[in-house]
């Protein structure tokens, strides 16, 4: 039963919740400006956008209600459920003729990529909470957190959701170094990615995949496909200047010039409207956030909450990392949306619950497990 | 004990976690150092090089622009065209290409030769579309317009002629209801379909096989992707995809045989359809007054629309499927099947006609007050006796005869490919019941056999039951549209097979009588249907004039001299030849008088040319 400790509710971490409330207004505000002059069918995008927010807050209710070291006794279970249904989407691949990213469950998709997110941040939390990394890994050590991120990653590799498999592989690199990893574990790694990336490009990725790539560093060269997302985007970027063009005034989005600006562009949109001003507010909101998530982590009285926040951090920091750089023509277009502020509903509700669990450990750091 | 995870956090590693802890801060330093680094980023592209992209942002728009296909063209069955294209010249305006919009709009009134204040109208209606869609500023320009307007390009930033293809009517409005119209989508439309191929401001099928075969006929927009400057003067062209045709259909229709129809029925309102017997084809479908196709072409003014409805010669319906009206005699023909499949006569019964037939103390009348004296269903159906059908009908009692009515496809859409068809009427006591709340009279009966009453028919259900009584009794679906041509499979015409809806129960022998009966009202002296009578070919058929009001003060009148909306409807339903039938004709004049002099006249001179045709 759940017996309710009144430390909880002190303990309760209003800061985070604050910036999510700060960051969901923007994200709102910004798709009402990014598509309110487009032809709409249906419910305008910022209100749906607002209903996942709003689905978003029930969904952290419910993972506070319960201890988050309970996650370490169904760690397995819960990767093995993402796992039938990722192999559920493979096998539909392969009789269908056609791939598919999501599960159709009558009101919503239920997008199985996005669950292995959380539930391979709380299987490497509890596999490396339970082994003593003190003295760092070694490669033997390691193959078994290896296997578990790698059947993942080939998952969804072959979708292809070329993005969220190297996401996988990103929080898997950042949990790994953390807990401590022998210098040389991490020069033989190191060596391993580094040979596999020629036989990747030649084999595993795909002729579009390449050509985003191909076209970061020559994005004049191809106006008209690749390189002409990147293109609009630092034009309606720059156009903004330091002080931006003002709300609802943006050009280069509203003209349809920028694909995908509500989505993966969404900051374009933005930095266009409210220019350098606006979008470092901006910046200091979001990594703000993103810093106070490792402060919660830090606060945490066991191993398990230490590295449960820590993969979550890491989770919204490399995806708008690559977000932002890619928006910004750093990086070539992988298909990446900002957490919290583009628009999409699996990648939001995710954040969403991740963002619950850090609350759940803020909340339980006086209280010892019973 | 089993070891619970749970409990190993108690003992907790305090060493170990303080360790995590400094790590955190070594995290925390790489995501500081990451954010500064985008911030580096974003100063370099928004502070440093803002001057460049806003140059950029104002000077190198690539612009979409849509290249709207031509609509497939409409053909008769031997691929005679009747609707197709031609280039049309609209005028479309970036406004927010133009530094000084209210020049551009003095200027284009000048050169356009339109008043300003239509010109600001069209603006205003444009203001609430994304900017990126220009506003259409005039349509269908002529030739001279269009070189003052090349020739001024400099004083007119943001203007741009669109070539766009614009629905030709080569026979001006014939078949124009079947045909159809286009007009510009509704925010309802839009809504409906869900393939978000169409934007505000299309053309769209409005009517007819337009709407109906809208998405075989309309093809696929291209787009050309273009580099302007800041007057939106195009720079450079960057890529085009090619706009894909729409696919030509080819109707039933036979076009000399249409047009003929239309011929004879101008100046009266009217309809005349002509079905193969054979396959439901429809070679002929007129409605009388045509529409002025024209004038819908990219919407009709209110004004006109409320002309239209007010005119009593209805010309925005079409007859064929809208039009109800009481069959009147034609309608003997369901009531002599019934008669005989249910064995309450055969040919051989006499039933005596002194010009009246009473019932419960009433006189119901034969058109003929003299009576016909003692007759038999052969000269019943020649010289169309009501007393006759009066017994038979008194014989068999309303439900039976509303079976063999129902069985006959009256009372149910045809299901031809057309919207908004009516379905018409057959009376029986359950639906009095329903609708009048009353009881059935047994008077209504008698009405009701000789197709007066409460009996509402299209036309085109009764040729296609003239068809079926003519070959073996099989009720096919009637037709406009033989086949698709797919532009993409060259020449190559996809063809509908003709599709049998069901065989009306009744035996060959019944329907072969009936045939006789109808063969003899056209060629017997005294039958009423001699007006339709061919030297060449035995024609088969049926006159009706149906009452609309009888009056008791225009009791004895002639024609001419009762108003027109008193006069009768003229019915005549034909088959031939008589031998081997090939086609059904049949031909409603409204208010024409009497179906023997009104009707069956229209119906000679489209059999006339049909054999004409065919023997050419």
């Amino acid at each position: 039963m759940l017996r309710f400790d009144r430390r909880l509710l002190q303990n309760f971490d209003w800061v985070i919740v604050l910036f999510v409330l700060l960051i969901a207004a923007m994200s709102v505000m910004n798709l009402y400006s990014a598509v309110y002059q487009d032809q709409f069918r249906g419910t305008p995008l910022f209100l749906k956008q607002l209903y996942f927010f709003i689905m978003g807050f029930g969904v952290i209710a419910v993972i506070i209600s319960f201890d988050y070291r309970k996650f370490m006794n169904y760690d397995y279970t819960i990767y093995g459920i993402t796992i039938i249904l990722l192999l559920y989407l493979l096998l539909f691949g392969l009789l269908q003729a056609h791939t598919k990213r999501w599960i159709d469950l009558g009101p919503f998709n239920l997008q199985p990529s996005e669950v292995a997110k959380l539930s391979l941040i709380i299987i490497l939390a509890s596999y490396y909470s339970r082994h003593d990394t003190s003295l760092g890994l070694t490669l033997k050590e390691l193959s078994f957190p290896i296997l578990l991120t790698g059947i993942p990653f080939l998952l969804i590799l072959q979708q292809p959701d070329l993005g969220t498999a190297l996401l996988l592989i990103f929080i898997f690199a950042s949990m790994t170094i953390f807990v401590k990893l022998r210098w040389s574990t991490f020069i033989i790694l190191t060596t391993i990615a580094l040979s596999v990336i020629p036989i990747a490009w030649k084999f595993v990725l795909k002729p579009y995949q390449k050509e985003r790539i191909e076209s970061l560093f020559s994005p004049d060269k191809d106006l008209m496909s690749t390189g002409y997302q990147i293109f609009q985007s630092k034009i309606a970027m720059g156009s903004g200047g330091l002080l931006g063009k003002g709300y609802l005034r943006g050009t280069q989005g509203h003209l349809n010039f920028l694909p995908e600006k509500h989505t993966d562009f969404a900051f374009a949109v933005w930095a266009e409207e409210f220019g350098f001003l606006g979008s470092s507010l901006f910046f200091a909101i979001y990594f703000t956030m993103i810093l106070w998530g490792l402060k919660i982590s830090s606060t945490s009285r066991d191993k398990f909450g230490t590295l449960l926040c820590l993969g979550i951090v890491s989770l919204i920091f490399w995806q708008s990392l690559i977000n932002m750089a890619m928006v910004m023509g750093m990086l070539p277009v992988v298909g990446m949306p900002l957490p919290l502020f583009s628009y999409g509903g699996s990648s939001l509700l995710t954040t969403m619950a991740g963002i619950g669990i850090m609350i759940s450990v803020r909340m339980r750091r006086y209280q010892m497990s019973r | 004990m089993k070891k619970n995870p749970l409990t190993d956090l108690r003992h907790v590693d305090e060493e170990e976690l303080a360790l995590l802890k400094k790590r955190i801060e070594t995290a925390t330093a790489f995501i500081i150092i990451m954010a500064a680094l985008l911030l580096t980023r974003l100063w370099y592209l928004q502070v440093l090089k803002h001057e460049e992209y806003s140059q950029r942002a104002q000077n190198n728009l690539i612009r979409v622009r849509e290249i709207t296909p031509p609509r497939g063209r409409i053909t008769d069955q031997q691929g005679r065209i009747i609707v197709t294209n031609r280039p049309c010249f609209n005028v479309l305006w970036y406004k927010e290409d133009a530094s000084q919009p209210d020049l551009v709009i003095k200027n284009l009134s000048v050169l356009l030769d339109l008043d300003i204040t239509a010109i600001l109208e069209r603006v205003r209606q444009a203001s609430d579309q994304p900017n990126y869609i220009p506003i259409l500023l005039a349509e269908d320009i002529d030739r001279p317009t269009l070189i003052a307007i090349e020739n001024n390009r400099f004083f007119l930033p943001g203007v741009v002629i669109k070539t766009v293809p614009r629905r030709q009517y080569l026979h001006d409005n014939l078949a124009s209801h079947l045909i159809g119209y286009l007009g510009q989508i509704t925010k309802g439309e839009l809504k409906e379909r869900k393939d978000n191929y169409y934007k505000g401001g299309d053309l769209i099928g409005k009517r007819g096989i337009e709407r109906i075969f809208n998405d075989q006929l309309r093809g696929e927009k291209g787009e050309r992707y273009l580099e302007v400057d800041s007057r939106g003067f195009v720079q450079r062209r960057l890529k085009v995809k090619k706009a894909l045709p729409g696919n030509d259909l080819r109707l039933t229709i036979d076009l000399e045989l249409q047009s003929e129809a239309e011929k004879s029925l101008r100046g009266k309102a009217g309809a005349v359809c002509v079905m193969e017997v054979k396959t439901g084809n429809l070679l002929v479908m007129a409605s009388s007054p045509n529409m002025e196709i024209q004038e819908f072409t990219g919407g009709i003014s209110k004004d006109i629309w409320q002309e239209h409805l007010q005119n009593q010669l209805r010309p925005l319906i079409n007859k064929n499927i809208q039009g109800l009206y009481p069959p009147a005699s034609t309608y003997k023909i369901v009531t002599a099947v019934a008669g005989l499949s249910e064995k309450v006569i055969t040919p051989e019964t006499i039933f005596y006609c002194n010009g009246a037939m009473k019932l419960h103390g009433r006189k119901y009348h034969c058109w003929k007050r003299r009576g016909h004296g003692a007759i038999t269903l052969k000269r019943a159906l020649s010289e169309s006796c009501d007393v006759y059908f009066y017994q038979v009908g008194h014989k068999l009692g309303v439900k039976k005869i509303a079976r063999y009515a129902r069985l006959a496809g009256l009372g149910e859409k045809t299901g031809i490919e057309l919207a908004h068809e009516s379905s018409g009427l057959v009376p029986d006591p359950q639906w009095k019941k329903r609708v009048k709340n009353e009881k059935w009279q047994e008077g209504e009966t008698l009405s009701m056999s000789i197709g007066q009453g409460f009996n509402l028919v299209t036309p085109l259900q009764i040729c296609r039951m003239t068809a079926a009584v003519a070959d073996s009794g099989i009720l096919y679906r009637p037709r406009l549209v033989k086949g698709i041509q797919h532009l993409d499979a060259a020449d190559a015409i996809e063809e509908f097979p003709p599709k049998k809806d069901r065989a009306i129960p009744v035996s060959p022998h019944i329907l072969r009588l009936i045939r006789q009966g109808l063969i003899s009202a056209v060629n017997d002296k005294h039958g009423t249907g001699s007006e339709a009578k061919l030297e060449s070919v035995t024609v088969g058929g049926k006159t009706g004039t149906a009452q609309v009001i009888r009056l008791e003060k225009f009791e004895g009148y002639q024609e001419d001299n009762i108003p027109y909306k008193y006069r009768d409807h003229a019915w005549f339903t034909c088959f031939a030849p008589a031998k081997e039938p090939e086609i059904a004709v049949t031909v409603l004049v409204e208010h024409g008088g009497h179906g023997g002099s009104a009707a069956a006249p229209i119906a000679r001179k489209i059999l006339e040319s049909y054999f004409n045709i065919k023997e050419k």
